[in-house]
């Protein structure tokens, strides 16, 4: 019961920011973004007809009753058509955020995973050849652009070696899967990998410093045992932290090169396009289901908080 | 997919991450695929470099809507497959209409047996006959203001009463005095003046024949429901590919390629022979990769991924072993057909001629200083400096506005208004008494990107030469076309620099840029308003072709480029590469895409 009071908190502390990111984004869309009457006139448009057509879409009404709408398609999980195709907005992502998941998700899990285990391995090695190895790995990746990187992986696998397809999504079963996922993975990985581990790095030296540490070392315990029990475990909060709150970024706008260079119609591409054209209920949608999804990461955090170190309290 | 699902883990482990990532995988595939090609398929794929957004043939605007638009509906009339110049030749339609002696009444007939494919939207699901009362619904569409139509324009104010039935409700029970359905294959146009093009208008994708049910039964959905008669049926349509396959109901006498232009001179290098007297479509499915991305498109080309496509700038020298006269390496040659041909276009830049500044004038002392001050930016533009930066010194310069590829093009016209000549201009500034001090600050217009930054650093060079202080040369970025062309039709712009696709092959379509009644926000972003220029414009406008238009067209053409209104132009050479298993001339001009019914795929050379 307790627990579910404190969820119900958090989803209460979350409407401010669900309000302000929305108030903020959608005055950015309104008052700074694209027009989009204007890719969708014709050639030779009269001042009626361009007059009729923003009147169509609500751009004539008020700043506020078009933010109020805004929040009761919010509340209402209702967003209306695409301006650009007319294809119902609820749609639209009910079929491109799961391919983008399916996308992401093994270079999301594979990314994190290494960069745990290389973040280990750097630290617990901090300063020897081992360490800088992987620190320099991690600057090469972080320093190549990820644009560089994907192009340079579609020609080295797909034109030259001949082993993946270089765009596409003809998925449909595993095997097809694995195809069309493995180069984008292996180039977000490449990219990912070294900020991830620079990271994990930062905190497992940290960690390594305590004196809980260096008494279980004095105990002569195995350095694994130490890594696992002593470093790992009484480091999780920051990388729960840091994975759960990555993933909004990466599901729309972490996926818009991959999904653009390698074919795939996911819902970074469909949130670029709608940036660049001014597609309101599209926008509107992706902007405030990323702020919800924030506030559900928030709760979820504060749950895993409690879940990996007992004495943070659910209050 | 559910022998996948209940198979062992192909992975063999039992841990967390992996059953994750096949349960997101399984979450994707559960429809979220694009629909896979049967081992004996014949599949045609095309890759183009652009997206289409709607497939409603009222919003095809772009020649990538029409690629695939084309392809799904039907249109009465299409070009002819090979003939160049273009011809127009019946598609739906039953021959070419019986035209009244005053050019006013044009009555059309429609082949027998066309039907629309199967669909929820109809009774029981079954496809009905295409009938007249489809075009007649169709042009109607495009003046129903809750129809958002890019492409009403063409009609607008040339079919007796269609207007005024849009300004009036746009009931579709309530007839038009101009479209009166004879019977169900016979449609008779009446015209408030003669109008020549209407043909060409009605091979546009805009003119395609939807069915009412269709657009009732999903509403604003019909842009990603499309339901037409033409050559393929929809499978599957997003951001990244659209793929069609054949639709066992489409009907049409079999290929004659000599009616369609065959020249053996030409096209016996293309394999077509052996497409005569076939009956089309010829692949059993036809897929459009769009890939905006250069890099992207290419590698899948050259990995085969996709049969075709539009060589992109950075690999010109990769592909050519000579740039004049065009000439393509061999080594690719072995593995590809290859076809090189000007685009059905151009691109050019303009001025803001309602800005008293540098435009037109009352007072004509004025008026002329700065019909002298446009000349002399155009004479410091360098076209060919601008050809060998951007387009590898391929593309076609030509002076005025119609373009090479439309048939009243004068190949004889001077050339002095294209070629860069900057002691000319410095001498016209001094003769109208322009100096540092009083030549005007002038705003350019882009949209954000490299490419378009480094288009406009090259002219604002040419212009510090003439003598503009640098600090008089502003630029405008905008993050999109849309806000850009707001800006032009609001006219925020000074200068700007546009591309033009024909609609259809006559030079009335780009000369209609500059008449003074269509001014912005219509489609004379120039504002030009030259009272001779509207009279021969209006006087043509009623005119069949022929040579005495020509020589109006032309003597329009040369008032454009004798008040120094537009910098232009230069028509783009577009190289095509095609996999040498594939039977086809590919061709994107005038919103093309027909010519994707006649492609033919024979995989492995054999039969």
């Amino acid at each position: 019961m307790e627990g579910f009071r404190f969820v119900l908190r958090r989803v209460a502390a979350g409407i401010p920011l669900v309000l302000g990111v929305t108030l903020v984004s959608f005055v950015l869309i309104v008052h700074f973004g694209p027009d989009p009457t204007w890719n969708l006139l014709g050639k030779n448009p009269t001042a009626e007809e361009i007059a009729q057509l923003r009147s169509q879409m609500g751009l004539d009404r008020p700043f506020w009753v078009r933010y109020a709408e805004y929040l009761r398609e919010l509340a209402t999980l209702e967003f209306g058509f695409s301006e650009s195709t007319g294809e119902r907005v609820g749609t639209l992502l009910g079929r491109t955020v799961p391919v983008t998941l399916a996308l992401l998700a093994p270079g999301f899990v594979l990314g994190n995973l290494l960069g745990v285990a290389l973040g280990l391995l750097a630290a617990w090695h901090r300063g020897r050849w081992i360490d800088k190895a992987i620190m320099g790995f991690s600057v090469v990746g972080m320093s190549i652009s990820f644009l560089v990187v994907i192009i340079a992986f579609q020609w080295l696998f797909g034109v030259w070696l001949g082993w993946f397809p270089v765009r596409g999504w003809a998925v449909h079963d595993l095997g097809s899967y694995l195809a069309h996922v493995t180069v984008p993975t292996l180039a977000s990985v490449f990219v990912a990998l070294g900020y991830n581990t620079r990271f994990f790095r930062a905190v497992f030296v940290d960690e390594i410093g305590h004196d809980h540490v260096r008494t279980a070392r004095a105990y002569g315990a195995p350095p694994l045992v130490i890594m696992r029990d002593n470093v790992l475990r009484n480091t999780l909060i920051p990388i729960v932290t840091r994975i759960l709150f990555s993933i909004p970024l990466i599901v729309v706008s972490g996926s818009l090169l991959i999904e653009s260079y390698f074919g795939i119609p996911g819902v970074g591409k469909v949130t670029f396009d709608a940036i660049t054209t001014g597609d309101q209920p599209v926008l509107k949608a992706v902007v405030g289901l990323t702020a919800v999804l924030f506030v559900v990461i928030q709760v979820l955090a504060d749950i895993l908080y409690r879940a990996v170190d007992p004495r943070v309290a659910l209050e | 997919m559910l022998s996948a699902m209940n198979a062992p883990n192909p992975l063999g482990t039992g841990r967390g991450p992996v059953l994750w990532l096949v349960a997101v995988a399984w979450l994707a595939l559960a429809g979220c695929g694009d629909p896979a090609s049967r081992e004996d398929d014949r599949v045609y794929r095309h890759s183009l470099d652009g997206v289409p957004t709607s497939l409603d043939p009222a919003e095809a605007a772009t020649i990538y809507s029409s690629f695939v638009v084309l392809n799904l509906y039907d249109t009465l009339y299409r070009y002819a497959y090979l003939a160049r110049p273009y011809e127009i030749v019946p598609n739906l339609a039953d021959g070419l209409p019986e035209v009244s002696n005053d050019g006013l009444t044009w009555t059309f007939r429609i082949r027998p047996g066309a039907r629309f494919v199967d669909d929820p939207a109809f009774p029981e699901g079954r496809g009905r006959p295409v009938t007249m009362h489809d075009l007649a619904y169709s042009l109607k569409r495009h003046f129903d203001p809750a129809v958002r139509s890019q492409g009403s324009w063409l009609w607008a104010g040339r079919i007796a009463g269609l207007d005024e039935w849009g300004a009036n409700g746009a009931d579709y029970d309530a007839p038009v005095e101009g479209l009166r359905v004879v019977d169900d294959r016979t449609l008779e146009i009446r015209l408030v003046e003669p109008y020549p093009q209407l043909l060409y208008t009605l091979a546009t994708a805009f003119s395609s024949l939807v069915p009412r049910e269709a657009v009732e039964h999903y509403g604003r959905e019909f842009g990603v429901r499309p339901v037409g008669s033409g050559p393929f049926v929809l499978e599957t349509f997003h951001g990244a590919l659209t793929r069609m396959r054949r639709n066992p109901h489409f009907e049409r006498p079999p290929l004659d390629l000599e009616a369609e232009g065959y020249d053996p001179a030409l096209h016996a290098r293309y394999d077509l022979e052996a497409l005569d007297g076939r009956r089309y479509p010829f692949v059993d499915a036809l897929e459009i990769h769009f890939s905006q991305e250069n890099a992207a498109r290419w590698s899948s080309f050259r990995a085969g991924q996709v049969d075709y496509v539009m060589v992109p700038n950075e690999q010109i020298d990769a592909v050519l072993s000579s740039r004049d006269p065009i000439e393509v390496r061999d080594e690719i040659l072995r593995d590809h057909h290859a076809h090189a041909g000007i685009e059905a276009g151009f691109v050019y830049a303009g001025f803001d001629m309602s800005d008293p500044r540098f435009g037109h004038h009352p007072d004509p002392e004025r008026d002329a200083a700065n019909r002298a001050l446009r000349c002399a930016i155009r004479d410091a533009y360098d076209w060919q400096e601008r050809n060998e930066t951007f387009y590898y010194g391929i593309g076609e310069i030509f002076p005025g506005v119609i373009p090479p590829v439309v048939p009243e093009f004068d190949p004889d016209l001077p050339d002095a208004s294209v070629r860069r000549d900057l002691a000319a201009g410095r001498a016209r500034l001094a003769r109208y008494g322009w100096t540092a001090e009083t030549l005007p600050e002038l705003t350019y217009g882009l949209v954000a990107g490299v490419q378009q930054r480094q288009m406009w650093t090259q002219f604002r060079s040419r212009l510090v030469e003439l003598g503009f202080p640098p600090d008089r040369l502003d630029v405008d970025n905008f993050a999109a076309f849309g806000d850009f062309n707001r800006a032009m039709k609001n006219r925020q712009l000074d200068l700007f620099f546009l591309g033009w696709s024909l609609d259809y092959p006559d030079a009335q379509n780009t000369l209609q840029l500059f008449y003074g009644p269509f001014e912005t926000p219509g489609s004379n972003n120039f504002n030009y308003r030259n009272p001779a220029f509207d009279s021969l414009y209006e006087r043509t406008r009623a005119m069949q072709p022929g040579p005495e238009r020509t020589a109006l067209y032309r003597q329009m053409n040369k008032m454009v480029i004798d008040d120094c209104v537009a910098i232009s132009g230069l028509s783009r050479t577009r190289v095509h590469l095609w996999d040498r298993d594939v039977r086809m001339l590919p061709d994107r001009e005038i919103l093309g895409g027909h010519f994707l019914r006649f492609v033919d795929v024979e995989r492995g050379g054999g039969d």
